[in-house]
This record gives C-alpha cells, sequence and structure tokens, in this order.
C-alpha cells in the first residue's frame, strides 16, 4: 500500500511558530510578558517557576536586559506602541517618563490584599513609588519589589588580623588607612569610574552633615552652593588627599573591577549596599563571599564631629509596572503580587537579591549565622528607619553631580566650583 | 515578462531603446530589496534625526518645538561636546598614525622569511576579533594603579612611570583608552600592509637592490610608495572608525573622568538613554552625521581617484 504523502506546507505555520519562539497559549493558558533589567535571569525563572507551580493557567515570557539596553528597548517599544504587560521600573524619572503607558495599581492592590494594602509594605517603599507625581496624583505607577539600603562594608578577616573596629568616625576611618596600606589594602575601595558609586558615597556624606537638605535643593528650596553642600563635597575631597580611597579609583568600575578586588580581601571597607549580599549565593563563590562570612556592614563614618546619623539612606532598588496596552491586567497583577509576597517573592528573597519590599519576609536558609545576623540587622533594624531616597530624581541632576564629582576627585575643579556647576545643572532643568 | 510599453504605433520591439527600457525596469525589480532595506534602517533614521533634533523630546512623551536652541546649546555651551570634539581631533591622527606605522613594520619582518611569521602573524592579528568589551574590561585591570598588572610590574622593578593612573587622571585617560585601541587593531593594519606587500613584483626590489638601494632606501622609495592605496584605505577606515568609536570607552572609562575621554558616539547614547533628552541627542546625531558627510567628500575629493590606482 502506498505511503499517504502529506502536504510539507501544513508544517510552515508551525515551523514559523516555533522559530519565532511563539507557540500559542492553549484556551485556557493566558500569557502575560515581562521585561525588566532585574532581577537577573537565572532569579527570574525561579520566580516564574514557583509563580507557575500554583497557577499553571498563566505563561510567562521573560526578557531580562542589562541597564542600559533595556532602557533602549522601553523606549523602542514604547513609541512602537508595544510594550511588555509587566515593566521592570526605578521610582522617579524612569516611571514619571512612561507613566502615560502604565496603568495605576492602587485598585487592584486593594482587590487581592485589601483596603489596608499599604500597610504589608515597608514606609519608605510606599513613600518612594510616588516619586515625582504631581502634589494631586495619588496614583501608583508601579509598586516596590526589592528594597535597599547603602552603606558601608567592612572585611572581617582584615580587621581581625590587624586589630582594628569598624569605622565610626573620619578619624577612625583615617587611622585604619595608616594601619591598612602596608598589608596591601585600602582602607575605602572604590570604583568610582561609576557614577552612582561618587553619587552614593556624596549622598551619605551630605546625609551626615544635613539630612535631607538635598531633597530640598533639587526642589529648588535651597541652593547646592550652600555650605553644607560644599563642605560635603570638602569631604569628598579629602577621601581621595588624605589617601583613604585607593589610587585610581576613578578608573576602576564598581563591576567587575572592585568587586574582585574585594573579594581577593584588597579592601578594609567598600561603599556597597544590601545587594552585597548576593554575592554569597553565586556558584562557587570565593571564600570570604562564602555564606557572606568574610563581609559585613556598617554605617558611614561621622565626619561631623556629632556622631553618625540614626538612619541609612535607600529605597526601592526595582518596582513593576503594568502597560494600559496589556490584555488582561488582572492576570499581569497576579504575576507582580506574587513576586511581591508570593512564591515568587520568596524564590526572588531566597537569592539575597536585595532586601523585600513588603514586611515578614526572609531567606529560607542561612549558609552561616553572620548571613543571617547581617540580613537581620538590615531587615530589622535599618530597612525600617531609612527616611530619605539613596536617589535624586533628576537625571541631570545626577549626572551634574557624577561629572562635579569626577572633576573634584581628579583635582580639576575646587569644589566650590563644582557645587556652582550642578546649581547650573539643576537651574538648567527646573 | 515586464512589457513597458503598449504595442501601439511606434513600438518597436527590438530597437535599442526598447531593450534598454526592458533591462532598466528589470534592474529596478531587483533593486527593490537593497532600496526597502536602504530606506528602513538608513534614509528613514536619517530624516528622523533631523525632525526631532529641533524637538526638546524625552523619547517617549509629547514634544516640544524648540527651533536650533539644541544645536545653540551643543555649539556654545556644551563640555561634554568639545571635549568629545577634542578627543576625536586627538584619537583620529594618533591611531591612524601609529597602526600604520607599526602594522608595517610587523607586516615587513613577517614577510621577510622570519621562522613562524604565520603564527606571529596569528597572534599579532588576534586582538583584532577579540569583542572590544573583553579587551576594556581586561585593560582597566591592567591599568589599575591599584593591584594592576602594570603597577606591579612597575613596583617590582621600580618604574614609576608603570605605576600612575593611567584612566583616572583626566589628562592621560584619553590616551591610555588611544594605546589600547592601537593594540587592538594593529594587528589589522599588518594584515593590510602584508596583502599590499605581496602584490610588489619582486624584480622591482631586485632592480632597487641592483642599484645599490640599501633596506632603508627600498622601504623609503619603492615599498611605501607602492603600498599608497593600503594606506588610503586605512586612513579612510581610520577616520570611520574614530567616528564610530563606542564600546571600548563604554566599557573602560565610561567617557569619564568627567567626559575626559567622552568619544560622540558615546556622549549621545547618555543624553539619549541616561538623560532621556532624545532630542538633544537627535541635534548631536545630526553634527555627527555632517561631519562623517564631510570628512567622506573631502577624503573622496583628495583621494577618490588615487584609490583606484
Amino acid at each position: 500500500m502506498p505511503k499517504k504523502r502529506r502536504n510539507p506546507w501544513c508544517l510552515l505555520p508551525l515551523s514559523l511558530a516555533l522559530i519565532a519562539g511563539d507557540i500559542p497559549a492553549t484556551a485556557t493558558e493566558k500569557t502575560v510578558t515581562f521585561r525588566s533589567w532585574s532581577p537577573i535571569v537565572e532569579t527570574t525563572n525561579q520566580m516564574i517557576a514557583a509563580f507557575n507551580q500554583k497557577n499553571p493557567d498563566i505563561k510567562i515570557e521573560a526578557k531580562i536586559f542589562n541597564y542600559p539596553d533595556y532602557l533602549v528597548d522601553l523606549q523602542t517599544r514604547a513609541a512602537g506602541n508595544s510594550l511588555p504587560d509587566i515593566i521592570g521600573l526605578e521610582p522617579g524619572a524612569l516611571t514619571q517618563q512612561y507613566k502615560q503607558f502604565l496603568l495605576p495599581l492602587q485598585d487592584l492592590a486593594a482587590k487581592v490584599w485589601g483596603s489596608n494594602w499599604k500597610e504589608k509594605f515597608y514606609p519608605i517603599a510606599i513613600e518612594q513609588a510616588r516619586l515625582g507625581n504631581a502634589k494631586e496624583d495619588e496614583n501608583f505607577y508601579g509598586l516596590p519589589v526589592l528594597t535597599q539600603t547603602i552603606n558601608l562594608w567592612y572585611t572581617v578577616p582584615v580587621f581581625q588580623e590587624l586589630n582594628l573596629q569598624p569605622p565610626k568616625t573620619y578619624d577612625e576611618l583615617l587611622k585604619i588607612a595608616h594601619t591598612v596600606q602596608s598589608k596591601g589594602a585600602a582602607a575605602l575601595l572604590v570604583g568610582a569610574a561609576d557614577g552612582w558609586v561618587r553619587r552614593d558615597i556624596y549622598m551619605q556624606l551630605i546625609h551626615n552633615i544635613a539630612p535631607g537638605l538635598i531633597y530640598k535643593a533639587e526642589a529648588g528650596e535651597l541652593k547646592f552652593t550652600d555650605p553644607p553642600f560644599v563642605s560635603a563635597m570638602h569631604w569628598w575631597k579629602r577621601l581621595f588627599d588624605d589617601g583613604i580611597i585607593q589610587p585610581g579609583a576613578l578608573g576602576l568600575s564598581a563591576y567587575p573591577g572592585s568587586m574582585e578586588l574585594i573579594e581577593a580581601g584588597r579592601a578594609a571597607t567598600f561603599p556597597m549596599g544590601a545587594w552585597w549580599m548576593q554575592q554569597a549565593t553565586r556558584p562557587n563563590p570565593p571564600p570570604l563571599s562564602k555564606g557572606l562570612s568574610g563581609f559585613a556592614p556598617v554605617r558611614f563614618p561621622d565626619v561631623t564631629g556629632k556622631g553618625q546619623p540614626d538612619d541609612c539612606l535607600g529605597g526601592i532598588d526595582v518596582m513593576f509596572g503594568i502597560s494600559k496596552s496589556a490584555k488582561d491586567p488582572e492576570a499581569a497583577f497576579r504575576v507582580v503580587a506574587d513576586w511581591i509576597d508570593g512564591a515568587g517573592a520568596q524564590a526572588l528573597i531566597n537569592t539575597f537579591n536585595d532586601l523585600p519590599a513588603v514586611k515578614g519576609l526572609s531567606p529560607q536558609k542561612f549558609e552561616t549565622e553572620n548571613e543571617q545576623r547581617v540580613w537581620q540587622m538590615l531587615v530589622n533594624d535599618w530597612l525600617p528607619k531609612v527616611k530619605y531616597a539613596r536617589q535624586l530624581q533628576k537625571p541631570e541632576v545626577k549626572q551634574a553631580f557624577e561629572d562635579a564629582l569626577a572633576a573634584v576627585a581628579a583635582g580639576e575643579l575646587s569644589p566650590e566650583k563644582a557645587m556652582e556647576r550642578i546649581q547650573t545643572a539643576a537651574d538648567k532643568v527646573r | 515578462m515586464v512589457v513597458t510599453r503598449s504595442s501601439g504605433a511606434g513600438f518597436k520591439p527590438n530597437s535599442p531603446r526598447t531593450r534598454t527600457a526592458l533591462r532598466w525596469n528589470w534592474d529596478f525589480l531587483f533593486l527593490i530589496p537593497a532600496l526597502s532595506l536602504f530606506s528602513v534602517f538608513v534614509l528613514y533614521p536619517f530624516c528622523s534625526i533631523f525632525f526631532r533634533s529641533v524637538y526638546q523630546w524625552d523619547g517617549v512623551n509629547q514634544a516640544t518645538f524648540v527651533g536650533l536652541k539644541n544645536f545653540i546649546e551643543i555649539l556654545t555651551r556644551d563640555y561634554g561636546f568639545w571635549l568629545a570634539m577634542r578627543n576625536a581631533l586627538y584619537w583620529a591622527p594618533i591611531t591612524i598614525v601609529a597602526q600604520m606605522i607599526v602594522g608595517f613594520a610587523l607586516a615587513y619582518i613577517l614577510t621577510s622569511g622570519v621562522p613562524f611569521q604565520s603564527i606571529f602573524r596569528a597572534i599579532i592579528y588576534f586582538p583584532a576579533i577579540v569583542s572590544p568589551i573583553v579587551v576594556g574590561i581586561v585593560w582597566q585591570r591592567i591599568y589599575n594603579p591599584f593591584g594592576g598588572l602594570l603597577s606591579d610590574i612597575g613596583a617590582a622593578w621600580h618604574i614609576p612611570a608603570l605605576m600612575i593612573p593611567f584612566l583616572s587622571d583626566p589628562k592621560i585617560a584619553i590616551f591610555s583608552v588611544i594605546v589600547v585601541n592601537i593594540w587592538q587593531w594593529t594587528g589589522y593594519s599588518m594584515i593590510l600592509y602584508v596583502a599590499g606587500l605581496k602584490t610588489i613584483p619582486e624584480e622591482i626590489l631586485e632592480a632597487g637592490t641592483l642599484d645599490g638601494a640599501g633596506v632603508f632606501k627600498r622601504i623609503t622609495r619603492i615599498i611605501w610608495p607602492m603600498l599608497r592605496h593600503v594606506h588610503l584605505t586605512l586612513i579612510l577606515l581610520g577616520i570611520i572608525g574614530t567616528l564610530q568609536t563606542f564600546p571600548i570607552i563604554y566599557v573602560m572609562t565610561q567617557g569619564g573622568p568627567n567626559h575626559a575621554t567622552e568619544m560622540l558616539p558615546n556622549y549621545i547614547f547618555t543624553q539619549a538613554f541616561r538623560l532621556q533628552a532624545v532630542g538633544y541627542a537627535s541635534a548631536l546625531s545630526v553634527i555627527l552625521l555632517l561631519l562623517a558627510l564631510s570628512l567622506s567628500v573631502f577624503q573622496m575629493k583628495v583621494f577618490g581617484s588615487r584609490f583606484a590606482t
């Protein structure tokens, strides 16, 4: 009996769908698309798997980029009206730029979590989620997923070996600099080629000198040329002049440049945030990072003589919004809600990617006592006290700070001139 | 078959004019794919940046017409732009001349019968096939005065010149990056020169030797002038490369410190995607485009006829 021939053309649609990776969902299965720069791909896959265990009816198509590529993708998709259902956002400028495409989420949040849903979150997370909104605009265009603090970390074995205590004042940091130099370590190892690292240090200095003042200057209520801001810039300069920050810092990137030196034990202290905990969860971490056994957080040393502030700077690391073009906003919100405080959130927190946005979440497993102690310190002692944002709102002012800080560190500008430049940039965008 | 005219009075199917018309139409059909791609990926962006350059626009929301304000701002007050222009003026001549001289020297040595010359050529060419991202990361470590390779060598052999902050001193940072660029692309120049050297007839060199020309004279009077087409190609590629420089700067310095290593493509990227100033970045792109066009026209005028010879 002759074999029945199949028409090869009937396979064409299936082949095309396979090539495009776009097999249509079954009738009962909904598809939710997600694009972001954070969390990383491996963590996102774990979050999807955790969500799908209880929600097999929703298929999540995720794509994770590095941050600059993500901005390009987002801008292109917004222009082409093809935004994904769930969008990774930063509070402030980025969210404000895209808010016309974003669905207000407060009603969906109330539907899922009840009318007092805001109480689930740490106060700073709720406060910053609406950063940059007009006064009358009460909408939440994104909900926080991860939060963070910024601080210094110190390398425990370096301190133990030299019988040092974590620095509480600038003078103590200076003494550490004199002690650790002979051991080939830096008192404060900084990957200052990255603008955000320079800004983080300045923000901690000005927070020490005059808490909350910088946000008023950004809003135009004060001048960046006022004495406290100039003073903070002088302290920034001193960190270089006194040899506290290692030579060549402006030419070293934070990742992977400074990270490798830190994990090799070449740093007495270094400026990172709560996210540094995730170093322990990478495959085959170096000995210092294994179980976070070699590192512990410490507040930025006091430069005023009045003591360190009781609070750290911090706030939202990443938040998720839902685009107005989402085919099924309720399905998309089920995903977002799960990633904020459900099984997906647990998978996310288990990676120590950063701190949770909601209260009561904790990793299911700690490798060492130090890791657990650090987590509890960050989540229970530091995060609830965060009052002020790590970030400024306006990209132009942030960029002006990054440029000015580099110019001062390189000796190209005096602190006074640098602050004048920042004021000029701030005036221009106002 | 494409019929180009109705077969009425006066239509002569075998006339040369009809054949030309028919061929022209067929030729045009074959051009359509290329023209479509050109329109979408070149013509449209070309027109689009001109259009966007007169707006204040964040790339997403409503744009505001500002006329020539972006251009005036760039040309009169933009510190980053002028540093990028200065750096391009450093970058192009230094890289082109250095790559030509070193590339030629290597090519000459490696075509003169030294042992293992194919292996040496492969080793010298190797950096050209490595991603600039990898090159940038590795060289940032090599340059780092705190635990970097050069610094450690300098400390061990007491050479202070190797322990300087290569990338963090604004006065030398751009030259440090240029050195890396030269290191990466000299192998490419060498390969072009090797190919060029092989086209020089052996008899000419022998005649030169018989006339008493030494190595230096043979190189300067015979070989170097006969490689004119390679020199011109390298100059053209060097200028294009300068205007396209992006990844090595992005990875090694991010244009810093304080724009000291800024190049125009990096600055456009920063404006468009970090500062959400797409209109301003479009104006910068227009300037880059005009610069590239002017240089191309200049090169065609000056070198155009000599490329073929």
